[in-house]
């Protein structure tokens, strides 16, 4: 028996052996035997009670593993807008894939709107009628400063940001259901007509952006040459856009009094760029039905939702857009909202902190995420 | 011997012809005289003989020991024969006016004489036993031999030991306290009892009335190649109860196993009927039911969680278990409270003689038995303890997906038990169980698990007829994710407790046993706590309320034969389920969806005060009908209610899921199973065959709405929803049990549906049509062999085939207002790659000889032989749109070997 146990000892002692045959686990893109994304349509759409035209999208899926976030309209559709009064209008392709209402129709508090897709081929797409319900107004828009700090793998990583509250009427109906949205524009100044291209092992020479207004004449030997201006700037300034990540809904247990209150709708990155001149915080509240509350309420859950090992699958989301006369797989949302809006500006003096003066940028500020070069209207 | 009565039966038949020409007076009618009583019977006839022309064929051996009392005077020779002969084997046949031909009923002796032949030829003792008297036989001709078949060593009773009998109608095993009971005519019998890996014992009785026989077998000291029986199962195939299994520890070790631990409910997922859903998920599905719906009883006491490290091994040590049984279909009535399955696991008892152990070392784990006699014969303890030594396993995981190199992980358990024999008829035993899990995969959370139970039951046999049991003991199971990030460093807990107390009665009657009892849980449930744990932590501080229930059970089974090829097990169970405060519970509008913006109203319940009251009852049949001695069909019908429902929308259960009692708004899911099979042996059970087929119909069971929370919700009735489901399925199994290579295959088609179906869309899953479970796998096919390379060397494997199992996946991903959204097909709709698998091991047993010190075994093993990747998960990683992708973690991606040794002291 002792022989035995000295033998097991001996075996403790020799653990590090076992370490020899290791453990080979791996993670890897699994293929499933599933339709391709591209055989799904997506049908996005609203009308208010602003005026006509309204905007129907229709575009198809695309591959979850995409790079880049692409839009593959969906072209030539009839597309009928139908309200519960035997009103009906077509709409026009106005862009590829994005099709505009002709204006007969104007949303009403009170009354049903529905539309119908049809493809070239025959199939049919339909929205269930959906009921246009009055607002409340959006009475007041706060921001809050906040430092937030993240443990990073190596150290803490800090990050400024302003939270956007909302105080605002819930409206006369019984059930709340409010969707706010929320866009924050900024303005970014660059200087394309500044950029250098670097081809090694050459030094770098002048490149202007054609965008910029300026070309590359000659100058002295060495200089890479002197920049002209032919034009004035197409690209210099831009208003670039933040929009809500994910569907800011009611929740029936912050009405107070009709009221909500400081209802969190936005996060605003504090950074150099973002507050070198001032910031535009707008802020709509929609009126919407239990049907498209829903459909925005599993999106939000989908977008919150952190993808772990132990992570439940989130459900197919549910649209109110139906397949008539085919089984294609479908996602469409068609609502009819009331909307109010409210506004505000946030200035660089609000911001607790010393910015730091912007980045010199030579790319065309059409580069910025959701940028634009018109001005929007409420910037003055 | 049958030659010689041929010849006789010649002789016999020939005479007749002669002396049918030559005589007609009856020898019936001759009366015995003064001079032929007072004197043996073979010189009566002899004397008759001479007297008369009558003629009598007999051996002198059979009637030496009957003598002719004087009272026989004057009785015709037809009445005294009879009663002479009454009570033995003898009869007589006249066969003609002239002519009696002495006979002995020839069946029982040829077969005796068959079997004891049989043993002689393999050398193996025979002990005589006699009972009655042969010249006082009882009247009846019918006599009862019972008695219990103890383990010689630890003096347990042992169930479902097996009897043979040299006429095999009157084959029997033990029961489930190792009782027996044999009515038999009389006469001369030979006995074989027998266990898997006990020395069998043979007994050579002579039955003239009734008698108690107790017998003791010895475990077998050398394992003989030609009578290895390889396993109850086997053994039973025609005689057991329809879905019932019982699982040898013996074999289970000797088979392949992932990092040399022989694992328990690894052994069950080969099944037939049984199936998995993940590569090393601890649970498992039987017959298209819910990892939830079995119930795993540990000394009585149920289990909650049966895994170590999420799964990869089973949390039960099995030096310490005696024996388990599994059954499936036609569950007995004692057992309740989940509606698919039982494994009711004994752990072992110590040793009453002498002071002995095991030890062990595997990858990643040693494990140390103890056990031996306080008091000699009278008090025994046994102690185990099986623990992980390295965490270099999942540090060698290599992905670039997360760093899983800062994983650790950490388990025990241990297992504790004292009994004690207060007398010949009681017996106290104190048992307890211990299990422990520390788990960190990626990130910085740590997942911790543990059961804790500890029980005391009391055994009494107030009569030969009556015996009961009492077991009172407390189960708890909790977990913890503690995550340790500093800024949101917070503790989440979870715990259930259930105090148990149950009451078996076992009453013996003549021609049947009656079986019923009493069974009482307390549950308590504790569903969630979340604590921060820095100054800084940004976690809020939650406690959801406690909730309480208590299930309360009573039972009454019998068994009977109405002919003696059917017997019929029927039992009746009557469970009753009571929720009760305190408690606050959301009231929600009715006609609409319970959704936390629908809440009109708070029910409040004081302390005690009953909130909701089920009351189930559940017939419970199982049938045999043996058609021939080799075969046999069986029929089991179940109906269970199951009061606790795992919330879970994970696949593989996690130790984060949640036990949620059935209440105001969660009523008990109710099963209703049919079993019918047909069992054959073939070729003297060299081999064995069986195919059964089962529908199983569940209602009320629990699945979650799409994008459920579960965790930490208060108001879980908004996340569930109950719906029905069915499955159903064809088992088959082909076994070879006897030779140098046994194997046996088994191969499974079932099926298993869900639908939920609500008033709204939104409480429907996908639209209310029917869908797959999610361990739909239609197609199981299981293969385990074991050669005998020599004498102590067994080369083992398996052979693993399932399909895939159905998941729901994102098909595409589309932009709504500036955001990507991605597009999850319906539920289930799609499936992983299909699973399989092939072990080798090769098992080298140590000395066997009867006086040895310590015995030594080595098991090298193979797993996954030909490096396939099954996924052991597929989740979803984020692509650069914020878009879910599908990945698999194969755990196993390759060849995995591994070596275990064990001594035994």
């Amino acid at each position: 028996m002792w022989d035995e146990l000295l033998i097991m000892r001996a075996l403790f002692g020799m653990r590090w052996i076992l370490v020899l045959f290791v453990a080979n686990s791996c993670v890897e893109r699994v293929e499933l035997d599933v339709p391709p994304p591209q055989s799904l349509l997506v049908i996005e759409g609203m009308i208010t009670t602003d005026v006509p035209p309204y905007t129907v999208k229709v575009s198809r899926g695309f591959a979850l593993d995409a790079d880049t976030v692409p839009f593959n309209p969906v072209e030539k559709l009839t597309i009928q807008l139908f309200d519960d009064q035997g009103n009906s209008e077509s709409f026009v392709e106005n862009t590829a894939g994005e099709y505009i209402s002709s204006g007969l129709i104007q949303g009403q508090i009170g009354h049903s709107y529905h539309i119908k897709v049809q493809t070239p081929d025959g199939k049919i797409f339909e929205s269930e009628p959906d009921l246009l319900k009055p607002v409340g107004q959006v009475t007041d828009i706060k921001y809050e400063y906040e430092q937030r700090i993240k443990q990073g793998k190596y150290f803490e990583e800090k990050k400024d940001i302003f939270n956007i509250y909302v105080n605002s009427n819930a409206g006369l109906g019984d059930d709340n259901y409010v969707r706010w949205r929320f866009k924050g524009t900024y303005m970014v100044e660059t200087y394309p007509q500044y950029y250098m291209r670097w081809i090694p092992p050459y030094t770098p020479y002048k490149d202007p952006w054609p965008c910029s207004g300026y070309r590359i004449g000659e100058g002295p030997i060495g200089s890479g040459g002197l920049l002209i201006k032919f034009d004035e700037c197409a690209c210099c300034v831009c208003w670039a856009n933040h929009f809500d990540q994910m569907p800011q809904l009611s929740d029936v247990q912050l009405v107070a009094n009709n009221q909500f209150n400081n209802v969190k709708v936005a996060e605003v990155p504090i950074t150099n760029m973002t507050f070198a001149n001032k910031y535009l915080v707008e802020v709509e509240q929609l009126s919407i039905s239990k049907s498209v509350f829903e459909f925005y309420k599993l999106i939000r859950k989908q977008k919150e939702e952190a993808s772990t090992l132990f992570q439940p699958p989130p459900g197919v989301i549910i649209g109110n857009v139906k397949a008539i006369n085919n089984n294609d797989l479908v996602i469409g949302i068609f609502g009819a909202s009331s909307i109010s809006r409210n506004h505000i500006f946030i200035y660089p003096e609000d911001v607790p902190f010393k910015l730091l003066p912007p980045d010199y940028n030579t790319e065309p500020c059409t580069r910025f995420p959701f940028s634009s070069t018109s001005k929007p209207v409420l910037w003055k | 011997m049958l030659r010689r009565l041929l010849i006789f039966f010649g002789v016999a038949l020939l005479v007749q012809c002669t002396y049918i020409a030559t005589h007609a007076q009856n020898i019936y009618a001759y009366r015995l005289e003064s001079s032929d009583t007072e004197k043996p019977l073979a010189v009566v006839l002899e004397q008759i003989e001479r007297k008369t022309q009558a003629r009598f064929f007999f051996l002198n051996d059979w009637i030496q020991s009957i003598f002719v009392p004087s009272h026989y005077q004057n009785q015709t020779i037809a009445e005294a024969l009879t009663s002479l002969f009454q009570g033995t084997e003898l009869k007589y046949i006249l066969m003609d006016h002239y002519t009696i031909v002495v006979v002995k009923d020839p069946a029982n002796l040829l077969l005796h004489k068959e079997a004891r032949e049989k043993v002689i030829d393999k050398n193996k003792p025979i002990t005589q036993r006699y009972f009655g008297d042969k010249q006082n036989p009882v009247n009846a001709g019918i006599v009862e031999i019972s008695g219990i078949v103890f383990d010689a060593k630890t003096d347990e009773p042992m169930p479902f030991a097996s009897i043979q009998v040299s006429d095999p109608k009157y084959n029997t095993t033990t029961d489930d306290r190792g009782h027996f009971t044999l009515k038999i005519k009389q006469g001369v019998y030979l006995l074989t009892f027998s266990f898997v890996d006990f020395e069998s014992q043979v007994l050579d009785i002579a039955v003239y009335g009734n008698g108690n026989l107790d017998v003791k077998l010895e475990k077998a000291a050398l394992v003989l190649d030609e009578v290895v029986i390889q396993g109850q199962s086997s053994q039973d195939n025609t005689s057991s109860r329809i879905g019932k299994i019982e699982l040898t520890m013996k074999e289970m070790k000797r088979a392949p196993t992932f990092l040399g631990e022989a694992d328990l409910v690894k052994q069950v997922q080969l099944l037939p009927g049984v199936t998995t859903a993940g590569e090393a998920a601890t649970g498992f599905n039987v017959r298209g039911g819910s990892v939830d719906q079995n119930l795993i009883l540990y000394d009585g006491m149920p289990v909650y969680n049966s895994s170590h490290a999420f799964g990869f091994l089973t949390a039960f040590n099995s030096e310490a278990i005696r024996e388990v049984a599994f059954y499936k279909g036609g569950i007995p009535a004692e057992y309740g409270g989940r509606i698919s399955s039982v494994l009711d696991i004994q752990s072992k008892e110590g040793d009453y003689q002498k002071w002995g152990g095991k030890a062990g070392i595997g990858m990643i784990t040693g494990n140390l038995m103890i056990n031996g006699p306080i008091i000699k014969d009278k008090t025994a303890v046994i102690a185990s303890l099986r623990s992980t030594y390295s965490d270099w396993l999942v540090n060698s995981i290599k992905t670039d997906y997360a760093d899983l190199s800062k994983s650790t992980v950490f388990f025990y358990d241990a297992t504790l038990k004292l009994t004690h024999r207060i007398s010949d008829r009681s017996k106290l035993s104190l048992a307890s169980y211990s299990s422990s899990d520390s788990f960190r995969l990626i990130g910085d959370s740590t997942y911790k698990w543990n059961n804790f139970q500890i029980s005391a039951s009391f055994d009494h046999q107030f009569s030969d007829k009556l015996n009961a049991e009492l077991v009172a003991g407390v189960s708890s199971f909790g977990y913890s994710v503690n995550n340790s990030d500093y800024l949101t460093a917070s503790d989440l807990s979870y715990r259930i407790t259930t105090t148990t107390i149950k009451s078996g009665f076992i009453y013996q009657l003549p021609s049947r046993k009656l079986k019923m009892g009493w069974q009482v849980m307390h549950y308590q449930f504790e569903p969630g706590k979340l604590v921060p744990l820095t100054p800084v932590s940004s976690a809020k501080r939650v406690s959801l309320a406690n909730q309480y229930s208590i299930e309360n059970a009573f039972y009454a089974s019998t068994d009977w034969s109405p002919t003696s090829k059917i017997l019929i097990d029927a039992g009746l169970r009557i469970p009753t389920f009571f929720s009760f405060g305190a408690a606050q519970l959301n009231l929600y509008q009715s006609g609409g969806p319970r959704d936390i913006t629908s809440v009109v109203d708070t029910l409040r319940f004081g302390s005690g005060e009953i909130i909701k009251t089920y009351v189930g009852f559940e017939p419970r049949l199982s049938v045999r009908w043996t058609v021939s001695p080799s075969s046999s069909v069986k029929f089991g019908y179940n109906r269970m209610y199951q009061y606790l429902h795992l919330v879970t929308n994970t696949t593989a259960v996690t130790p984060v899921d949640i036990w949620q009692p059935s209440g105001y708004y969660f009523e008990p899911q109710r099963a209703d199973q049919f079993s019918i099979g047909y069992f054959k042996d073939i070729k003297e059970k060299k081999y064995s065959a069986s195919i059964e087929t089962f529908y199983k119909d569940i209602n009320n069971l629990v699945d979650f709405k799409d994008g459920a929370q579960l965790i930490m919700n208060s108001h879980l009735e908004t996340d569930l929803l109950q719906g029905k489901g069915y499955s159903y399925g064809v088992e088959t199994t082909f076994t070879k049990n006897m030779g140098r290579f046994t194997w046996s295959f088994n191969y499974t088609f079932s099926r298993s549906f869900r639908q939920v179906q609500g008033s709204t869309l939104k409480e429907s899953i996908n639209k209310g049509k029917e869908y797959p479970s999610n361990f739909d796998q239609p197609h199981i096919i299981n293969f385990s062999w074991k050669y005998n390379l020599a004498k102590r060397v067994f080369f083992t494997g398996n052979f693993t085939y399932r399909s895939g199992r159905p998941i729901t996946v994102p098909l595409a991903a589309f932009q709504l207002e500036n955001t990507t959204v991605t597009y999850y097909s319906e539920r289930n709709q799609y499936r992983i790659p299909e699973y399989h698998r092939l072990d080798f091991a090769l098992v080298i047993e140590g000395n066997h000889k009867r006086r040895k010190i310590a015995e030594a075994t080595w098991v090298f093993s193979i797993y996954n032989v030909y490096g396939r990747q099954n996924p052991y998960t597929i989740f979803f990683k984020n692509s650069t749109n914020g878009v879910p992708v599908p990945y698999q973690l194969s755990i196993i991606g390759t060849l995995f070997p591994s070596i275990s040794y064990n001594i035994k002291f």
